[in-house]
This record gives C-alpha cells, structure tokens and sequence, in this order.
C-alpha cells in the first residue's frame, strides 16, 4: 500500500495538466470570488478563525471541481496503461493498491489546493501580525476540506468506472452546482446538509461564527438533513463525509472483483 | 518448479470456452507452449499467473494450489510474468518503474533493490537509458524492460507471454539467447504462436487447439510427426493441390514447394527432412 500511494503520488504530482487546470480555475477564484480580500471573514468573535473559515469556504467552491475532475482518469488508468497484469501477478493484494492508489493520488490532487489555501493563510499571517492564522488555518483544512475532500476522492474513483472519464467530469461539474452551491429554496438539492461536501457544518459548528447570509431562509425539501450548525452536527458531518468514502471504496473494490475474471 | 493442471476449463461470461478440459504437466527448464491465436495460451498464462479463475479444474504449482488464496500468494511470490500485452507508465523511468514494481514483488531493502535493479538493467541492456522516461522507449526496448520487471524478485518460474511478438529480428534473436540463459533451473513457459522461438529455445512443448491439449512431449517427436510427409516440388505450374503448401521460392522459371501431405503431391517431389513448424502443421491439419 506504502508503495503504491508513494508513487501514485509522484505521478500525479508531476503531471503538468494538474497545475495547469488548478492554475486557471485559481485565476478564476481570485477574478471573481473575493479570495485576495484577507479580512474578508471577520463576522466577530475570532477574526482569525473567520477569515480562515471563509478563506475554505471560497477555495471549496471553486477548487473542488478541478479536484474531482484531475481523479477522473486515475481508477482506469492501470488498465488503460495495460500495467494492470504485471501489477496484478505481484503478491501485493488488490485491495491495499486501490487503497495505497486512493491514497496517493486524492493526497497529490489536494497539494495545489492545499498550496492555494495555506499561501493566503501566510499572507494573512504577515499581513495583519497574526501567525496564529497559520494553525487556524491547519485546523480549519483538517476540520473542514480534508473530509469533503475523502468524500469527494472517493467519489472519484467510483464514478468512472461507472461512465467514461469524460462524461463523469461533466456530470461531476453539474452535481457540485447542484448538490453543493445552489440554494435549497431555489430547488431540491442537497446543498447545505450533512451530505454536503463544501465544509460549513465543521466550518460553522466548530470553529467560526456563523456568517449573516446564512441565516435560515425559506422552507425547503430535505430540511430534515439540515441541522443547525453546532459541534454535534459538525462531527456528524466529518462521520457522514467518511462513512460515504468507505462505503464508496468497497463498491469500487467488488466492482473490480467482478471485473477481474 | 513442476506446474500441474488437470481438467482446466474457463468459460468467460460472453459463453467463450478458452480452455476446454485441459491436463497438462510443465517439468523445470524451458517449456514451450505453441498454439494458433484463440488457442487458449494466453487465457492458460493468466490463470497460472494468478489473474484469472478458471471456471473448474486444478492448477498445482511447485505443490502450491492456485484455488486457494494462499497458494496463489505462495507462487505470486515466486512467479517472473511477462504478459502478452506489456504496459508500462510512460512518466516513470526504467529504472523509477522497476523499483515500484520490486517494491510490490517484497523486495523491501534499498540497497538490494538498488543493487538487483542495477544488475536486471545490465542484463537487458538499458542501463544507459535507465534514467529516461518510458514514454520514448521503442517496443524492443519496453521488452526489456518487461523481462527485467518480471525478473526482479529472482523468480522460480518465469511465464512469458508472446514475448517476440513485434521485435525485429535482432531483438528476437537476443530475446531467445536471454530466455535460454535464464532458464537453468527455473521453470520458464514460454508461450508463442512463433514456431521457431520455440524451436530455438526449447526441449519440450506442449500445443493447444481451440481450447484442448493438442500434443505434449519433446521437440524432437513433434518434428517426427510429419516424418515422410515433407515434400519439395519445383515446377513452372501452379501449387501442387494436395497437402499444405508451407513454402514457396522463386527457383529458375519455376516455383519451389515445400509441401506437407501424406504421399507425394506431385510426381516430381522428393522428400525433405522435417522441420518443427513442418511437424506443428501437420499436427494442426491432421489431429494427434
């Protein structure tokens, strides 16, 4: 597994189109969301906990789609490759290279974003004399991107072998608009319950005061599975958020079982 | 290392029966195994290598059996396997793909994975390409590559799969004389639809036709096989029309036929020593 995660990681990590893609949809957050705006977060209380939170809140929204996308072509690749015979005929098992590739690769696929996320923490940091921003901002991504992110890497590696890599970008894109970022009086949708991806039940539960914007809108479907944002709600979160990966990686493992004879 | 199948069948979901009730044994040393494409080979390869289950039967390799899940690690740990259709990651290097592939064969120690990768690169020939990427290797080249990978854990059985498959004659010729040296006391199955590789390297073979045991034994009886059906006709005129025309040279005004039929097919032919693809035709035609 050890084996497989280290070099899963070197491939991916060196692979231009990752920076390339990130790059751009980095450009993108800076042009259109306010991602620069340091103190954008304060709401009270911890400024410093604010700004990181809302600093995650922003990255997530834009940066987890080129996330889920860079996985797409991974969990086929070895077969693609046609490496798969030789990986195969080794006494390593099956089930500790999926989970060393899984690894691996959702490890370096988060290293822009990571990248991204704890350079303005720096700047931050510098900015205002507040180096505390540095551990906030660890605690904010380990509480609140790092299980979406699980989610979201398994969820990877499970869609593609389900449709082409292609068609599961597409439908990736359109299921993070829809289950992540669109409002939930404007349609049902799973944005904004504990299925949701984006953070906010660690982010707000946890760790920050809750913004004015999201103050409880109008009655909606699904509003069962959104619980107000208190640190139960946050853990539950994190538990859903890796219940789901394993749950995921299982499926993809008994679909490779199926496939394998 | 003595592999051992009885009755092996594999029907693949689609209904395709690939091996049809085959019993085979592969003593130590260089074994070949022919066959026409479908014949069975590479499905038989796979299954020993662990890749694939058969629908029923027994393989035993080295006293290890493959229906059990410890058997199969048993002889993945000592299995060398060259698959038909070799890939590799083109961003890795050689030498950076043959260290990943060691470190999932258990070669854990730096410094002997070092060292034996240095020597499997010397061995093939690729040490002063070592450091480049994959992705611009030739395919005799990713060959190399291939039969270093497979023999990075010091393997009592080496399965090759249509090894010469795309090399031009130079590789082959290196890729037989490899084979050969390192069969010594290894079990090495070679597989091939390449008549003379088998030829070249191998004493004993087995040949499969459309999923069953077609022959098993020596080199020497399979050639015997067409003994007194080898013909050679030269003529202005068209083929000979009885027999299997396994040769035709440009000769004078004439063409020269080398024809395998049970009596002559033409009034002017005269014998010709057998030769192992002679004997493997003739089986092919004629049945054991």
């Amino acid at each position: 597994m050890i084996a497989t995660m280290r070099y899963e990681f070197a491939m991916q990590i060196r692979r231009p189109s990752l920076w390339i893609v990130y790059g751009l949809a980095f450009a993108a957050l800076v042009a259109v969301l306010p991602y620069w705006s340091l103190t954008g977060g304060s709401h009270g209380g911890n400024a410093v906990a604010g700004a990181m939170s809302r600093a995650a809140q922003l990255l997530v929204t834009m940066l987890a789609m080129v996330y889920g996308c860079m996985l797409a072509d991974r969990p086929g690749r070895d077969r693609a490759l046609r490496v798969d015979g030789i990986l195969d005929a080794t006494p390593s098992g099956r089930t500790a290279r999926l989970a060393g590739k899984y690894a691996g690769v959702c490890a370096a696929t988060a290293v822009p974003m990571a990248l991204a996320y704890f350079g303005r923490a720096a700047a931050y940091a510098v900015a205002e004399g507040e180096p505390s921003a540095l551990g906030w901002a660890a605690v904010t991504f380990a509480a609140s991107t790092l299980p979406g992110l699980v989610f979201l890497g398994a969820l990877g590696f499970a869609g593609p072998l389900l449709v082409p890599p292609m068609v599961f970008r597409v439908l990736f894109v359109a299921y993070w608009f829809w289950g992540n970022l669109i409002p939930a009086y404007l349609m049902p949708t799973l944005s904004h319950t504990i299925f949701s991806a984006t953070g906010e039940y660690a982010r707000y539960g946890l760790l920050a005061p809750l913004p004015d914007e999201y103050g409880r809108g109008p009655a909606a479907m699904f509003d069962v599975l959104r619980p107000g944002f208190t640190p139960a709600a946050a853990w539950l979160w994190m538990g859903v958020m890796v219940a789901l990966a394993a749950a995921l990686l299982v499926l993809v493992r008994l679909r490779l079982s199926r496939s394998e004879s | 290392m003595r592999i051992d199948v009885s009755r092996l069948t594999k029907t693949y979901k689609d209904g395709t029966r690939a091996l049809d009730d085959l019993s085979l044994v592969v003593p130590a040393g260089m074994y070949g195994l022919l066959g026409a494409n479908g014949a069975g080979k590479t499905t038989l390869m796979r299954i020993l290598a662990g890749l694939v289950t058969p629908t029923s039967g027994r393989v035993v390799i080295g006293g290890h059996d493959l229906a059990t899940a410890e058997g199969r690690l048993a002889v993945q740990r000592t299995l060398g396997y060259l698959p038909q259709d070799l890939g590799v990651y083109p961003d890795l290097s050689a030498r950076r793909f043959l260290d990943y592939i060691a470190l999932l064969k258990g070669l854990h120690s730096r410094s002997r994975r070092r060292r034996r990768i240095t020597e499997l690169l010397e061995l093939v020939a690729l040490s002063d390409v070592a450091d480049r990427r994959l992705k611009g290797f030739s395919g005799g080249m990713l060959r190399r590559v291939g039969i270093a990978q497979a023999l990075l854990a010091d393997p009592r059985l080496l399965i090759v799969d249509e090894p010469t498959t795309g090399l031009d004659p130079e590789e082959r010729i290196r890729f037989r004389t490899l084979m050969s040296q390192l069969a010594g006391d290894r079990t090495v199955l070679l597989s091939t639809h390449i008549v003379d590789d088998v030829a070249q390297t191998c004493r004993s073979l087995a040949v499969l036709a459309k999923g069953r045991l077609a022959f098993q034994g020596s080199v020497r009886e399979l050639v015997a096989h067409a003994h007194q059906r080898v013909w050679t006709v030269t003529t202005p005129g068209p083929a000979p029309a009885v027999g299997r025309v396994v040769a035709a040279l440009p000769e004078g005004a004439g063409m020269r036929y080398r024809v395998v039929a049970p009596g002559p097919p033409d009034p002017l032919a005269r014998p010709a020593e057998p030769t192992l693809e002679d004997g493997y035709l003739d089986l092919m035609d004629t049945g054991p």
